[in-house]
């Protein structure tokens, strides 16, 4: 009798994992999005002040 | 419970429950309805104004509000003297905070469009013109510029809405709009 995937048998083909479930998965990577993606804004705003012009 | 890992090796496929894609739902909605809101509120609420902004030194800024109030002061008001200044329609017209008041008065005509500018000589705070309900924040070193046109007659409180010390309770200040 042959494996088939549903089967908990060691030959079984390991279903693969969707994108955002190994997203969801992995703190290490969420720290460092939530992190990256402040600091963009953060830049951006800091970029946007010191654009301010000298009043005339 | 969530607490737990899920029972699926792969669980992104599991389908959501009712009230969790219910709640997701009425969130996003709710999301989109406030953010809509704020642009619809901005061109018809005519209380977010538009405005530009300026870096300025504070002493600047003081001797520009003070030359003004120099030249277009018309009477004081209160026990301290206080000056209500009528500016030339089409003009700049300058109003400073400071630790704790809204400095000078304005007299504005109605109908008539100024270019009305705000900045403080200290810390934070609040400029909120009542009851109109118009606020803006006011930074030391930046200043606000805002086109302004009153439409309405009468005298219009300036409250301090943003918490600046032990006398912040007392800055008030005013703008008259005078028919012509």
């Amino acid at each position: 009798m042959s494996a088939s995937p549903d089967d908990n048998g060691d030959s079984a083909v390991p279903e693969r994992i969707p994108a955002m479930q190994r997203l969801l998965d992995n703190p290490f990577l969420l720290l460092f999005i939530g992190v990256t993606i402040p600091t963009v804004y953060l830049i951006w705003g800091i970029m946007e002040v010191a654009q301010i012009p000298m009043a005339r | 419970m969530a607490i737990f890992p899920p029972e699926n090796r792969v669980w992104w496929n599991e389908p959501l429950h009712r009230p969790e894609i219910i709640w997701i739902t009425v969130a996003f909605l709710w999301g989109l309805v406030m953010f809509f809101t704020m642009i619809y509120w901005h061109f018809s609420g005519q209380q977010n104004l538009s405005n530009e902004a300026y870096r300025i030194f504070p002493e600047v800024y003081a001797e520009r509000t003070e030359a003004m109030a120099e030249k277009y002061t018309v009477r004081t008001e209160t026990n301290l003297d206080i000056p209500v200044v009528h500016p030339k329609p089409g003009t700049d017209v300058y109003m400073l905070a400071r630790l704790w008041e809204w400095w000078p008065i304005l007299e504005l005509e109605k109908g008539q469009e100024y270019r009305l500018h705000l900045s403080s000589l200290d810390w934070q705070h609040g400029f909120s013109l009542q009851p109109t309900n118009i606020n803006v924040q006011v930074h030391p070193g930046y200043e606000m510029v805002m086109t302004i046109t009153p439409t309405q007659a009468g005298e219009f409180g300036v409250v301090c809405n943003e918490f600046c010390g032990i006398g912040h309770h007392t800055m008030v200040g005013k703008i008259i709009v005078v028919d012509k």
